[in-house]
């Protein structure tokens, strides 16, 4: 089975593509135009620079080479929601070519990485006419061509998650609507391949090409051959079926687009700085430092920053305790911590002297929390030392505890609550439970 | 231009043509066309751009400005309840 | 107090216009119908178009009102520009106010019309392959048309958006040095004219021209005969006058057509009956039925024949042959061009090869023919090169006859300038004003 994914994903851009009209969602319909993306007669188009460098960013992102030069075609067919009847498109130069996308260790290639507007959204009328609502004509849209990498319908999906939240970090798009991700999917179980066009959202994606799996499969098993056919997905009945001809026949007739002329974006793309994003780190991290990558996961996924003070410590001291550090009592405070490069040297230093044997893990552990809350480290040693008297003077006065603790790691339990009264919480309970375990084990 | 092909051109520029039409813009466009040969003879050139005059770099800030209202847009469009009216899609 | 509509009852060069003239205002203009104004019906020529109010103005048009101009009105013109005669409009067809039994010339017909027969006019006209020099050599009258890119077309309603200029018609050569660097400049809301260098009327003398041996074949008696003693004029101006083989100019009509009805095509595939104009069409139709039967209804027979050509020039399997090789064969003709303009000021031609014809001649001209009448006016527009018509000559009947200058791109100075200098030494005649 082999199967390809067209994605169109709408930039997040405050104003359309070749005309000023706000993106953001509109009361009404046919409220956020005006003559340009109404397609008026003498109106003129004009590129949003933004539109550009999202576009580029995504190219270089998905590691596409980028041309010197490119420019917009003009693509010619008639419908109703298309105001000009010809949209504003790439034909032959593409923003970006041949990139490639690694979902986990499978590389996905990424044919093109291309610049488009929107058409507007049309309304059926029972079967007597239509409504149309332009708001979303001249929307950006960055079209996104794979070749037929993927091999399940589950695999497209997994793929279509992934590089959204990678799009999602690189661009800043918003968290709205995986609805508003619209995908061409073709899909091929033995030679001929079907498109179905136009299918919204990951879920309909994964269903749709489901569908098309078992469709082909049938027919195939049937004796019969797959014709290649362009098909639609039906929501509602959650089944492809054969496409209604859009336009009496498609010669779109590609020209230049004369009103826009060329764009020299070769410049452009060098200074664009794209930021790792989280699935290429995690990817990363685990790979160079040897990790294990639920670890990177975990790391990353509380915060980047996090796993980006990972990496220094690690190359400060050594992997294993970077990731003790870093997994344990730096993890559990970083919410909390306000950060400062100040605060951070120390917090390097600590762990250094911990890695050389000069101070112990406790001592280690104090310096860090004092650091990270912001709290004084001596009084933080002094609540420590205060907090371990208090559950050694307990133990001294129930010593069954210990001996029950050899039995039953819960036994510890009855300390906790037992500090935990008598100080009102003024330890926080995960110091408590460190410090009481720590105590019980050298009682032992 | 024979026949067929400008009855294939008339479809997809959505002209539906009639017989008299038909015959006389074959007959003018084969003329048309056999006077463009010459073209063929003509040196290309490897730089070209789609205007005479170089356009390049030609961009817009991405503010979002409303310079007309779109009910003087609309004013003129066949409308129900703010939405546009067109023909059947199936 | 001139009445327009008596004026215009008699000849026919405008399709809208206002009651009267204002003699207060600093100058009144008027603009070809494809210019967006608010303030009229903006047709373009067209029935597509009947009822278009425009939410806009174009940017020439507010840019002449913007210091004081007052418009008169929209002039008659061949439908979206596809004509040479302006017989092809839908609408009023503007006659010759020499002869009105002859055509004014196309497809700024009305404008020119308006400039030979209201004192003290200035005309808006647009220029595709020739639109505003047929019609001022017509109607005895000067016309400029500056290089691609310099009057923003912001406001115009396209024929084809890399040959289309919006340029100026007068009597008055003084007119059009006054009022171009007014339309040119700058405008973000057109990057076409984003590129251009300032426009500076250093009055730069004209001091040689070049005459291409293909611009005195085909010619008329008439038109051969006045062209012939305006170069002894010329020279008689201390003006050198040499001829030159330029070889790729024949190749720049078949280029031109190409281009332009490629583009035309596309720019006209809008035009379905939904949003503007006539819609009164049966929403139960299914969409292609519906844009279908509005476009056969409402274009008219050349609009057609050109979306017919324009369409299949850039399908697959023709595209390469004739769309992309008229793009480069643009290159190849502009080149030419920039070689003689390296040693001469400006390349001297007549502008039509004959006078305005007849009406009832022109009923009798193929496409093809038709087209062909302008193979001196299209190979500076194809190349986007600044152009200058004069009047330079009458015939036997009283007819104008005009000549064209062509200057380098962004040297309309020397144009204007030659405009002036020229004016001086030659009478120019205007017609006899009959109400």
């Amino acid at each position: 089975m082999r199967i390809g994914l067209e994605i169109h994903v709408q930039l997040p851009t405050r104003s359309k593509m070749f005309c000023s009209c706000p993106t953001t969602s509109a009361e009404s319909p046919n409220t956020h135009v005006c003559p340009t993306c109404l397609g008026m007669p003498g109106s003129r188009p004009v590129l949003n620079r933004r539109a550009l460098e999202l576009g580029l960013t995504i190219a270089k992102m998905l590691g596409c080479s980028i041309p010197d030069t490119t420019w917009f075609s003009r693509k010619t067919y008639f419908y109703p929601d298309l105001c000009k009847h010809f949209q504003i498109t790439q034909y032959d130069t593409p923003i970006g070519e041949k990139g490639v996308y690694y979902l986990g260790k499978k590389p996905i290639r990424i044919t093109r990485v291309h610049l488009e507007e929107d058409p507007g959204k049309t309304k059926r009328v029972g079967d007597q006419s239509s409504l149309v609502d332009y708001n979303r004509s001249g929307i950006p849209l960055v079209e996104i061509v794979t070749e037929p990498d993927m091999s399940t319908p589950a695999e497209a999906r997994e793929f279509l998650s992934s590089l959204i939240a990678d799009i999602r970090h690189a661009i800043g798009l918003q968290e709205c609507d995986e609805r508003s991700i619209r995908c061409d999917c073709n899909i091929s179980v033995k030679e001929e391949r079907c498109e179905v066009k136009n299918v919204t959202g990951l879920k309909n994606c994964e269903r749709a090409l489901m569908y098309e799996a078992v469709r082909q499969t049938k027919v195939l098993k049937a004796g019969g051959r797959v014709e290649r056919e362009t098909r639609r997905f039906d929501e509602e009945r959650k089944v492809t079926l054969p496409a209604r001809k859009k336009e009496l026949e498609a010669d779109y007739g590609y020209i230049g687009e004369p009103d826009l002329g060329v764009y020299h974006i070769g410049k452009m793309a060098e200074g664009i700085k794209v930021r790792e994003s989280p699935q290429n780190m995690i990817r990363r991290l685990a790979q160079e430092y040897g990790i294990e990558t639920a670890t990177a996961r975990q790391l990353v996924s509380t915060s980047v920053p996090l796993a980006e003070f990972f990496e220094t410590l690690a190359e400060e001291t050594d992997v294993p305790t970077a990731v003790t550090w870093t997994a344990g009592v730096i993890s559990a405070n970083w919410k909390s911590y306000d950060r400062s490069e100040e605060s951070d040297r120390r917090m390097v230093s600590a762990v250094k002297r911990l890695f050389a044997g000069e101070i112990t893990d406790t001592e280690c552990s104090i310096i860090l929390k004092a650091v990270m809350t912001g709290t004084d480290p001596e009084e933080a040693g002094r609540s420590s030392e205060d907090l371990d008297a208090m559950i050694g003077s307990f133990l001294d006065a129930n010593p069954s505890i210990v001996e029950d603790y050899r039995k039953n790691e819960k036994a510890a339990n009855r300390i906790i609550g037992h500090v935990m009264k008598e100080t009102g919480g003024a330890h926080p309970s995960s110091d408590i439970v460190a410090a009481a375990k720590r105590i019980l084990e050298s009682r032992l | 231009m024979d026949r067929e092909t400008v009855e294939r051109v008339a479809r997809i520029a959505h002209l539906k043509l009639t017989e008299e039409e038909l015959e006389g813009y074959s007959r003018d466009l084969s003329e048309i066309l056999e006077y463009f040969k010459v073209l063929d003879e003509a040196p290309g050139s490897e730089e070209f751009g789609f205007n005479p005059v170089e356009i390049s770099d030609v961009l817009r800030e991405d503010e979002p400005r409303m310079e007309t209202d779109p009910a003087d847009l609309l004013r003129d469009m066949r409308t129900y309840e703010d939405y546009v009216r067109g023909p059947r899609l199936t | 107090m001139t009445s327009l509509a008596s004026v215009n009852g008699r000849y026919r060069m405008f399709r809208s216009f206002i009651e009267s003239i204002d003699e207060d205002a600093p100058f009144h203009f008027s603009a070809k119908d494809n210019l967006t104004s608010s303030a009229f019906e903006t047709c373009a020529g067209s029935r597509v178009l009947e009822g278009y109010r425009p939410a806009f103005d174009a940017a020439p048009i507010s840019r002449l009102s913007d210091i004081g101009g007052q418009l008169l009105g929209k002039t008659n013109m061949d439908e979206f520009g596809f004509g040479t005669f302006s017989a092809n409009s839908a609408y009023g067809i503007p006659l010759n106010p020499f002869d009105t039994e002859r055509a004014c010339g196309g497809s700024s017909g009305g404008a020119a019309c308006a400039a030979a027969v209201l004192d003290g006019h200035v005309a808006l006209g647009v220029s595709t392959g020739g639109s505003i020099s047929c019609p001022a050599s017509f109607c005895g009258v000067f016309g400029i048309t500056p290089t691609y890119g310099r009057v923003s077309r912001y406001g115009l309603i396209d024929y084809a958006n890399s040959l289309d200029k919006p340029g100026i018609l007068s009597a008055r050569a003084a007119d059009l040095s006054r009022y171009l660097p007014v339309i040119s400049g700058r405008d973000p809301r057109d990057p076409t004219s984003c590129m251009q260098p300032d426009l500076v009327l250093t009055g730069r003398k004209l001091r040689s021209v070049a005459v291409p041996e293909t611009a005195l074949e085909g010619l008329s008696r008439d038109v051969e005969s006045a062209f012939r003693t305006a170069i002894g004029t010329l020279e008689g101006m201390g003006v050198e006058v040499e001829t030159v083989d330029m070889p790729t100019l024949r190749y720049a009509m078949p280029a031109y057509y190409i281009l332009a009805t490629s583009e035309a095509s596309t720019n006209l595939a809008r035009y379905g009956g939904m949003r503007y104009g006539p819609q009164d069409g049966d929403l139960a139709l299914r969409f292609d039925d519906y844009f279908t039967d509005f476009r056969s209804r409402y274009f008219g027979d050349e609009a057609k024949r050109r979306i017919l050509l324009g369409t299949f020039t850039r399908m697959v399997g023709f595209r390469d042959r004739y769309y992309t090789k008229a793009l480069q064969v643009r290159e190849v003709v502009i080149n030419d061009y920039r070689r003689v303009l390296d040693d001469h000021d400006a390349v001297l031609a007549p502008t039509m090869p004959f006078v305005a014809p007849r009406f009832d001649d022109i009923s009798r001209m193929s496409a093809l023919d038709s087209y062909k009448a302008d193979y001196l006016t299209v190979p500076a527009n194809l190349a986007g090169m600044p152009h200058l018509s004069v009047p330079c000559g009458y015939d036997g009947g009283g007819m104008p006859i005009g000549m064209q200058l062509v200057a380098d791109h962004w040297c309309e100075d020397v144009l204007l300038s030659a405009a002036l200098d020229w004016e001086k030494g030659f009478d120019v005649r205007r017609p006899e004003v009959m109400e």
